[in-house]
């Protein structure tokens, strides 16, 4: 009584014209990849020895290994952490919730490039300790320091996940296990952390999916995943198919993680699935003599993931000012990346609407599997898709090669799911109800649409355009590769000055990036306070 | 007399200033089913919650099979009282298999798989052993909570409102499943409500409460019919507060004269309150015609089930519910009738017994569902 019963299938009453629009969508964001498909296959068998070769298994190796060591990091980061700001007495507790989650939205390259420019050869640290004599630090990077910068930037998914799981699951279980003979502690061990399982696993492998997708982090920090391997193939060889197939080998990797992540996504929902209303709230559990211990661990990792990059970033802002940095540069790049982001939140949600309402008014298997299309992007990390579309159109439409207008499609391509999600969820809870009361009393179908669903959805569609948008301005690799020629964005701006060491040059537009990180991060708390 | 399952003597849990549970007192028989029927928030959850021990006492004594869990410096954790509970969502484990909650309390018990097995036959879901919480209908996802509070054979078993978010048809079958597998089970058990007809048909006894206080514990036949007090004599079922003058045995009220029940005295003589159930009067169709002094006026019908419900009025705008036996046809709204009070034994309150009853008839009868 429960489950809902089987869904019947609506295809056959969806409007032509919604269905063609939500056919071309999916069409147009599954291209890249079929596209990239057909220019590996084209390789040229030598090329295929070049594959095969020990250097190929050892990236893949570093790109596993970093992926796995993020996965563990996150973990062991963001399940204490969640259980801390919602069900211990964390002297702070409120306070803390919000700071362990600003992270997320600071790009890996802000936080590698504040981690280089601290700790780096010609960082802040070494800059401090010059008057004692001493002349280098050992380099930060490497493994060691990717794996630092993904963990402090994604453990907040794991956060985020367990903190919802642990809000849906009724305090009454963990009672009724006690009532059951076991203590507090064993409650937690068979009871809360099973439970909690499918979600913690949930967020763990977004944070695997971010670490294998990312390019920023590990091409500052020089250390050799996927990411980097393509790039500096595609920049270095004539022979691009090898760039290209090495995209395919990372994009098998991606859409396995995505695939075991919806899975576990699934579980975890089902076993939300079973409390439903009038519930107590959680007790709040004493942390005793473990306070201090705690309130330490919650310093360090938001000292590390927040205080160490917004320092460095004000250090070397100030300094650069003292310099005399052109301030010009940043008003630019700001321009440019307002004006990027801005096209690819329009394009996102106009792509995504026809999906969205697909889904959400005429559910059916095919829906269902255009939607699926339509999320490809998700899966696909930004240097792939990036790659995809310059081999796209340089074949098929030069024209467009190195305008802005492929740039904003391959962003909407990347960023659409975002939007889909915000709609659908919207275009559910409206309901086709109105719009039939509109039709009763006199209105077309597309004047019903337009007079009343639209301004209901209106919220959704500016939210998830939002979301597109701050996710587009911190973008780099799809920046850095389909960009017009001297198109600087903030993100491009910060990875040329970091790499090059100009940190004070990095410092102005990666401020201007921490601030819209922290308006990210206020419109993802928005969300999970009014999911509970 | 054998000791109590559960004692609970002065137990008083305030939250700030409000005082949730106030010096309780009550006692559960072993192997008896006790109900405890209340208002929302007059303290019923906490007080099972106290039983628990899933919260601590601000003062007063909780003893479950003669063994002290609570007070005067004792504090046993929840998961050594013996105390089974059925929550209000049921709280299943919802990463373990029908056969693994009902097993989870019995970790030490060498003969698990024996104790799980039979308990499973016991609420007729051997078949879905293997199946998970998700997968189950609510009705069965309750019987599982049930059986999982058994299986390590507790002193008693508590119930927080099990049924209320079951529908009404489900509820009904399932009261009757619930009362046969806890007789089978011979385990004293206390079960919370604020469903009246839960309280009257399930409970050896009732203990009505209110403001964290239980005003009256006795079989549900004797709360109805010798209610405690002006509360609970409109609070379960529906009762007419009638105002009489009483001289020993019988008091004398305008619409005639009742047997009271209980010892008469001096202190009781005088002005009093009378309780007057819809089924104490007889109801007579009035001709049509000016109403005359002693007629009744029909000011709104209520079919409640198998009975008919009438609320009347006369000249004085007094009120009174009244039910209609079956010779009586229909009545419509407007309609007079006659009453005669029927020569029944009931209860009667001195004057100005409760200060809380401002009218002397219930504006709203409690509904019944």
């Amino acid at each position: 009584m429960f489950r809902s019963p089987r869904p019947v299938s609506m295809l056959g009453r969806a409007p032509r014209p919604l269905l063609l629009g939500a056919l071309a969508v999916a069409g147009l964001a599954v291209l890249p990849l079929a596209y990239l498909v057909i220019r590996a296959l084209e390789a040229d068998p030598g090329s295929l020895d070049l594959v095969l070769r020990p250097r190929t298994a050892v990236v893949a190796a570093s790109t596993v290994g970093l992926a796995l060591l993020v996965g563990a990091g996150t973990i062991a980061l963001g399940v204490p952490l969640a259980w801390l700001t919602t069900r211990s007495d964390l002297p702070g507790r409120r306070a803390w919730a919000v700071l362990t989650v600003v992270p997320l939205a600071i790009p890996s390259y802000v936080t590698g490039f504040a981690f280089l420019a601290t700790f780096g050869p010609r960082g802040a640290l070494q800059g401090l300790l010059a008057p004692l004599g001493v002349e280098r630090i050992p380099s930060f990077g490497g493994l060691f320091g990717a794996t630092l910068v993904l963990v402090l930037v994604s453990y907040p998914d794991v956060v985020l996940a367990t903190r919802a799981a642990l809000a849906r699951t009724d305090p009454a279980v963990e009672d009724a296990a006690r009532l059951l003979g076991d203590r507090r502690s064993v409650v937690f061990r068979r009871i809360t952390l099973p439970i909690l399982a499918p979600a913690i696993a949930a967020g763990a492998l977004l944070a695997v999916l971010y670490a294998l997708s990312d390019f920023g982090a590990v091409s500052l920090l020089q250390f050799d995943s996927f990411s980097r391997a393509i790039y500096v193939q595609y920049r270095a060889s004539f022979d691009r198919s090898l760039a290209a197939i090495l995209s395919l080998m990372l994009v098998g990797m991606t859409f396995a993680v995505a695939w075991g992540e919806s899975r576990v996504r699934s579980r975890a929902s089902a076993f939300a699935g079973t409390a439903r209303t009038s519930r107590r709230p959680p007790s709040t559990v004493p942390l005793g003599r473990w306070t201090w211990p705690a309130f330490a661990f919650c310093v360090a990792v938001v000292g590390l993931a927040l205080v160490v990059p917004a320092g460095t970033i004000g250090w070397w802002l100030i300094r650069g000012i003292g310099q005399g940095e052109p301030v010009r540069v940043v008003v630019d790049a700001a321009l440019n990346s307002f004006l990027a982001g801005g096209g690819a939140a329009l394009t996102a949600v106009m792509l995504a609407l026809p999906v969205a309402l697909l889904v959400a008014r005429y559910p059916s298997p095919v829906a269902s599997f255009l939607e699926t299309a339509a999320f490809t992007g998700y899966a696909l990390p930004g240097i792939v898709i990036a790659l995809a579309v310059v081999f796209l159109s340089t074949s098929a439409v030069p024209v467009l090669y190195q305008t802005l207008v492929l740039l904003v499609f391959a962003y909407a391509v990347r960023f659409m799911p975002q939007a889909i999600g915000t709609v659908r969820a919207a275009a559910v809870s409206v309901g086709p109800r109105v719009e039939e009361a509109g039709r009763t009393l006199g209105d077309g179908p597309v004047r019903a649409f337009v007079r009343l669903t639209l301004p209901l959805l209106r919220p959704a569609l500016v939210a998830g355009g939002a979301l597109v948008f701050l996710t587009t301005v911190k973008e780099l690799p799809m920046a850095l590769l389909l960009g017009p020629i001297g198109f600087d964005t903030l993100a491009t701006e910060i990875w040329d000055a970091a790499a090059e060491g100009f940190y004070a040059r990095a410092a102005g537009p990666a401020a201007l990036l921490l601030v819209l990180s922290a308006a990210t991060v206020a419109v993802l708390l928005r969300n999970e306070e009014t999911t509970r | 007399m054998s000791t109590p399952a559960v004692r609970l003597h002065g137990l008083t849990r305030r939250y700030g200033s409000v005082a949730a549970v106030d010096e309780l007192d009550l006692e559960v028989l072993p192997g008896e089913m006790l109900t405890v029927l209340g208002p929302s928030g007059c303290g019923k959850t906490t007080m099972l919650r106290l039983i628990a021990g899933l919260e601590t006492p601000d003062a007063g004594v909780v003893e479950i099979g003669g063994r002290r869990v609570a007070g005067s410096g004792v504090a046993v954790p929840p998961e050594r009282r013996r105390v089974g509970m059925v929550f209000q969502d049921f709280a299943l484990f919802p990463h373990l298999s029908v056969h693994d909650n009902v097993g989870y309390g019995l970790r030490r018990d060498p003969d698990r798989e024996v104790r799980v097995g039979e308990l499973l036959e016991l609420i007729d879901l051997a078949d879905a052993a293997g199946r998970m919480p998700h997968q189950l209908s609510g009705g069965m996802q309750q019987r599982v909570a049930l059986a999982r509070a058994l299986a390590p054979r507790p002193d008693v078993v508590l119930l927080d409102e099990p049924f209320s978010n079951l529908d009404a048809a489900l509820r009904t079958q399932l009261r009757a499943d619930v009362r046969e597998i806890l007789r089978a089970a011979g385990t004293a058990a206390i079960f919370v409500t604020h469903d009246q007809d839960e309280a009257l048909t399930l409970g050896d006894r009732m203990a009505v409460m209110v403001g964290g206080r239980i005003v009256q514990v006795a079989p549900p036949e004797v709360v109805y019919g010798e209610p405690a007090s002006p509360f609970v004599a409109t609070f379960v079922g529906i009762a007419n507060l009638v105002p009489a003058d009483r001289r020993g045995g019988r008091a004398a009220t305008r619409l005639g004269v009742v047997r009271v029940v209980g010892p008469p005295d001096a202190r009781t003589d005088g002005r009093a309150l009378a309780v007057i159930r819809p089924e104490h009067f007889d109801v007579i169709e009035a001709p049509d015609g000016p109403a005359d002094t002693g007629s009744w006026r029909v000011l709104r019908r209520r079919f409640a089930g198998t009975e008919i419900l009438y609320e009347v009025t006369d000249s004085h705008d007094q009120r009174l519910w009244v039910e209609a036996g079956a010779g009586v046809r229909r009545l419509r709204v407007g309609d007079s009738v006659h009453l005669s009070l029927r020569d029944v034994e009931t209860v009667a309150f001195p004057s100005g017994h409760h200060a809380d009853v401002a009218t002397t008839l219930p504006a709203e009868a409690p509904a019944r569902s």
